[in-house]
């Protein structure tokens, strides 16, 4: 076996750094991700496919993945995550429309130290809390800076900031002022770069000690802060890292948007789409959160161009996915792959699949009418 | 021709050709500015100029749906209006005409992209000050012309972006209804009796705008103080604190630039707490645009709201049939009476379709963008609501309309009686002047 | 002063319409309904349609009888719309919420998040993209109420203000003094002795949420017959605030969402002619502090209710 390759259990594993390794069909798997994304901006330019909608998936999708560090391992629920989006956003914002600052890469920077000092500033307060309290105590400190943004003359109120520091032409990348395509692609493939570095950096952080340390505190506070886990203080690392990812996201969706308003940014139905991006991708795994992103963003933002009820489709969307495929898009893809293979042996099963289907909507469907009747009729 | 344009349309003392001059010598602009019954046997002028067969595609985004379509509605009424005469006349220069209607809120920039990804020759909308202010700069980068329906703040155009090419508005911009109210609060008191003022406007940048604006014109006309200034938030569900605050000052004028759900609340909360007791005026720069949500006891007391550049009203209709055929016509086909917002829409279809067919006419071919654009510069062209010019700034310039507000037992809708209508020039500065320093030179 | 308290205490009584329902659900089932302002909405939709035909079945008032039979027309209109919200959300329990009581509540999260958006198209469907207003508002302040003791307030704000209190006066009686209200309060403390004594907790989780769709519904009916409209999206902003409000209080309980909702209408209304800047800031300034010095809200239930 060479450097990077190694067996596990009789498979053959590809081995990138102490404590990652792929199994073929990961690397597989792996490997056609990255090379989809790369060519995002071709395939956009052959298909009615919209690049900035996958783009702007991407990076909530980046956001996402720092919030599932809370949710994947110390089971956390963080309902205030656009907290530190809109921070990081807004950082890169008041550098280019108040200071001046004409390189994006330097707002990339101040995004990211204000997305940490909030989130220090946050999680200092909400590392102690557990389940409930903690999805509200974040949702709070969110909507105090939304509120607080919304009503301040320095931000612009709801109007916000535009992210052009001559006020017409966008940010400088690289030291190189770009017409409007270049400038977009160029700011795609640091996207790129910046998502599998950020992808590269969580999965060795949770294959390390303090990563299993996290899976520790998640499981049972008790236990962990008995064998000599720093609970809280780990918590609050965590919470950082987390809100890192959230801010450099943001900052990423400043240049691309190149303007910035409390709504799309702070507002805490955003949070709440951050987090439902992260099941929806399956917070089971590391990238799901960015394919949750890619597609609820796309969802939301083109569905309106195409069926006049797109709530509910969207609605419906998170529906099945909640009874029919709890572990997302990305976790079920093991289940559908095996699911698959076995219905191609017996075309038989497909049929039973239907019917489950059926049955459990006709059960639901019967439960409500039950409960119709007995509400109106008052029989049982 | 200002105040009472084509005025002998209907006294046969105008002949055909001085008409075809007069609103900018082509069919189409003829059947837009609403006049079509005297087109019978009209040749097409600019058939024979060489321009693609595929019609033209173009969107609108707008609010759709929520609080805020009380407005946004208005405005697709009105931009669908608009095409469906044009398809109806021939197209532009021969071009029919096809428009996507799309959602608004929250997604202007997406919106535009969009459209402009999927080939639109022009796009349209927003409503939103804020959405517009995102957008201007996308604009200028994509080089697709559009033509915003609304988005009013008057710094869009005067300050932070003083040198576009490819974005218009055609409304009238906030300084020039801010500026009516003042003029229409001095009329009904008069200078001497106004000593106090107070304000309660949407808490964003239009308010914050509008009240600003009325603020310095009425301190410079009367020199009166201002007791309160309330800025609730946008769509809110309860005004009352703001009322009760009015309500303790007793000001002589109260000004607001409340709109959609927010200025029937107003109106409601406003007659359930006595404010029209505790006050001698409200003007309302926006309030008639919801017009077709308010109930009949909304419009006693002292009200007065403006109408930005269209009142259906006013020239009266039995005056200028183009505006009574445009009532029958909104009412027929939607139900509804057009307020200013309709016009929104109208006009801003309007003003591209007739600078296009200008453009085809002075090229002999379909223009470029930036042709296009040069031409919608200091373009002239009719609606229903009378003569509009587009500015060098790139603002549209129209007459700003204020009235009473009262009731109409005919269109079982809220009406305005007593119409003043205000000159673009005597309520807004002339283009490259900004709004503060033109009302400080007073 | 003593008006703008009276606003506090008119918007705290709308907001506890809301927030009691969202506080027992979370009380009993577990679950943080984030559909919870949609039933509010539908309430609203709701009741432009049966109030407005109700309404019409009588002449507008035009003198103090008149009125008053005006103002009982129009409040059996109200609660004939929060009925039907009671099948409503009891279907919407049975069909979708009942099949994840033992998930995470992430998925919870998502599940009333999707059935959110598909109720605002449902709505959407029935009464179109615009807000529709009922107009009943001036009719009901020809009731004669704060004159009477010689002060200028509308009635209609009385009104709300008394029916808030009297919501609350029955759902403390119900859970309190009756033998259902009083089962409901066994099985949230514990499921498996309840059906182990032959409770049916389906039942009873049923019954609560559709309790929690009723006041919401009522909530919504009491807002369209005001000067506001129904409007679709009209929900999101109570719902946030509704969290606001049964954080304060403490998760679950009754009396806490009570004080919660009135400190939050009060302070709000009171501070925002002195701090404009605060208006909306200050229901989650309030959160906050009440999060930091006292976690489990003012009155402490965690989860139970009380």
């Amino acid at each position: 076996m060479s450097r990077f390759l190694v067996d596990r259990d009789g498979e053959t594993h590809l081995r990138l750094a102490e404590g990652m390794e792929l199994t073929k069909n990961q690397a597989v798997l792996a490997a056609v991700g990255l090379v989809a994304l790369l060519i995002v901006p071709d395939i956009t330019r052959f298909t009615p496919l919209s690049f900035t909608a996958i783009h702007r998936g991407i990076l909530f999708g980046l956001a996402a993945v720092g919030l599932n560090l809370l949710l994947r391992h110390t089971e956390l629920v963080s309902f205030g995550h656009a907290a530190f989006f809109g921070v990081g956003a807004y950082a890169a914002a008041v550098l280019a429309s108040q200071f001046d600052v004409s390189s994006g890469l330097l707002m990339l920077l101040g995004s990211v130290l204000a997305a940490t000092a909030i989130s220090v500033l946050i999680g200092y307060f909400v590392a102690g809390y557990l389940d409930i309290y903690f999805a509200l105590l974040t949702l709070a400190f969110n909507q105090v800076l939304y509120a607080f943004v919304l009503q301040s003359g320095y931000f612009n109120y709801s109007d916000g900031l535009n992210v052009r520091p001559d006020g017409l032409n966008p940010p400088a990348l690289f030291g190189l002022q770009l017409s409007s395509t270049g400038y977009e692609l160029v700011l795609y493939y640091l996207t790129v770069v910046v998502l599998v570095v950020s992808l590269l950096v969580m999965w060795k952080l949770v294959n390390s000690p303090f990563g299993r340390a996290l899976d520790a505190i998640g499981q049972n506070r008790t236990r962990a802060r008995f064998v000599g886990i720093p609970v809280e203080k780990y918590v609050w690392v965590a919470f950082v890292i987390s809100g890192i990812y959230g801010g450099l996201a943001g900052g990423l969706f400043a240049l691309l948007q190149l303007h910035v308003s409390p709504e799309p940014t702070l507002y805490a139905f955003v949070s709440g789409e951050i987090l439902f991006m992260a099941i929806l991708g399956g917070f089971g795994t590391l990238v799901g959160p960015v394919i949750g992103g890619v597609v609820l963003v796309y969802l939301l933002v083109q569905a309106p161009f195409y069926i006049e009820y797109y709530n509910a489709l969207t609605g419906l969307m998170l529906l099945a996915v909640v009874l029919f495929l709890p572990e997302g898009i990305l976790g079920s893809i093991p289940k559908i792959g095996t699911g698959l293979s076995r219905r191609r042996r017996d075309p038989g099963l497909l049929r039973e699949d239907v019917a489950t289907i059926g049955s459990s909507l006709r059960r639901g469907v019967s439960r409500a009418a039950t409960t119709v009747r007995i509400i109106v009729f008052g029989v049982n | 021709m200002t105040t009472e344009p084509l005025a002998g349309t209907e006294s046969n003392g105008i002949d055909r050709r001085t008409l075809l001059k007069t609103v900018g010598g082509s069919a189409l602009a003829v059947a837009l500015a609403g006049c079509t019954e005297l087109l019978e046997g009209e040749q097409e002028s600019a058939a024979d100029a060489d321009v693609p067969d595929e019609p033209i595609e173009s969107g609108l985004q707008t609010f759709t749906e929520g609080a805020p379509s009380v407005l946004g509605i208005q405005a697709e009424y009105g931009a669908e209006t608009a095409v469906r005469r044009i398809n109806e006349n021939g197209g532009i220069a021969g071009r029919e005409m096809n428009l996507d209607v799309v959602e608004e809120g929250g997604a202007y920039l997406t919106n535009y992209q969009q459209f402009v990804d999927e080939g639109k020759d022009v796009t349209f909308g927003p409503i939103s000050s804020s959405g517009h202010a995102e957008m201007v700069p996308e604009i200028e980068a994509q080089e697709v012309i559009n033509v915003s329906t609304d988005g009013t703040v008057t710094t869009l155009y005067e300050e932070d972006f003083p040198d576009v090419t490819y974005s218009f508005r055609f409304q009238n911009h906030d300084v020039m209804e801010a500026l009516a109210a003042v003029n229409q609060a001095v009329e009904v008191l008069g200078a001497d009796s106004i000593d106090t003022y107070a304000g309660i406007n949407p808490n964003y940048a239009f308010g914050q705008d509008e009240m600003n604006l009325f603020s310095q014109g009425i301190e410079k006309l009367t020199g009166a103080e201002q007791v309160y200034s309330g800025f609730p938030d946008l769509g809110t569900s309860d005004m009352s604190t703001h009322i009760t605050e009015i309500n303790g000052e007793a000001p002589d004028v109260v000004f607001s630039s409340c709109w959609g759900g927010d200025a029937t609340l107003l109106l409601e909360q406003g007659h359930a707490n006595d404010m029209f007791d505790n006050t001698e005026l409200l003007v309302g720069t926006v309030l008639y645009g919801s017009a077709n949500d308010m109930e009949e006891d909304l419009v006693d007391g002292p009200i007065y709201s403006g109408s930005r550049n269209f009142y259906w009203g006013e020239p009266s209709t039995d005056r200028w049939s183009p505006a009574a055929d445009l009532v029958d016509e909104v009412q027929s086909e939607y139900g509804v009476v057009p307020t200013a917002h309709f016009m929104s829409g109208y006009g801003a279809v309007t003003a591209w379709a007739t600078a296009a067919e200008k453009a085809v006419s002075l090229l002999g071919r379909w223009p470029e963008q930036e042709e296009l654009a040069m031409v919608l510069e200091n373009h002239g062209f009719f609606t229903p609501a009378g003569y509009h010019t587009m500015g060098s700034d790139h603002q549209g310039y129209s007459n700003a309309h204020f009235g009473e507000l009262t009731w109409s037992d005919e269109h079982d809708a809220a009406a305005l009686q007593d119409v003043n209508v205000f000159a673009a020039k005597n309520v807004s500065p002339p283009p490259g002047e900004i709004s503060s320093d033109w009302i400080g030179s007073w | 002063m003593l008006e703008h308290v009276l606003n506090g205490l008119y918007y705290g009584s709308i907001l506890f319409m809301i927030a009691s329902g969202m506080t027992i659900i979370f009380g009993v089932l577990g679950i943080l309904n984030l559909a919870h302002g949609e039933l509010y909405a539908l309430g609203a939709f709701s009741a432009f349609s049966i109030i407005g035909f109700v309404a019409g079945q009588v002449a507008a008032p035009t003198g103090p009888v008149t009125a008053i039979v005006f103002g009982v027309v129009v409040l059996a209109g109200s609660l004939a719309t929060a009925a039907v919200l009671l099948p409503v959300g009891g279907a919407l329990e049975a069909a979708f919420i009942r099949p994840i009581y033992d998930r995470d509540e992430v998925y919870q999260l998502l599940l009333t998040y999707g059935l959110l958006l598909v109720l605002t198209d449902v709505m959407k469907f029935v009464w179109g993209p615009s807000p529709v207003d009922l107009g009943v508002f001036g009719g009901i302040n020809e009731i004669p109420t704060t004159e009477l003791v010689g002060i200028d307030y509308p009635s209609y704000n009385v009104f709300v203000i008394l029916i808030g209190i009297a919501v609350f006066a029955w759902l403390v009686w119900f859970f309190d003094r009756t033998k259902t209200g009083r089962i409901v309060r066994a099985t949230a403390i514990n499921r498996e002795m309840s059906t182990a004594i032959g409770i049916s907790t389906d039942r009873m989780f049923t019954l609560v949420f559709a309790i929690g769709a009723f006041f919401a519904g009522f909530g919504g009916a009491m807002v369209s017959i005001g000067p506001g409209s129904a409007s679709l999206g009209m929900g999101l902003d109570w719902l946030v605030l509704s969290f606001v409000v049964i954080v304060i209080g403490g998760l679950g309980s009754l009396n806490g969402a009570f004080v919660g909702s009135m400190l939050v209408g009060v302070s709000s209304r009171v501070v925002t002619p002195y701090y404009p800047q605060l208006e909306l800031a200050v229901p989650f300034l309030l959160m906050v502090l009440v999060l930091l010095l006292k976690p489990e809200g003012l009155y402490g239930a965690w989860g139970e209710i009380q």
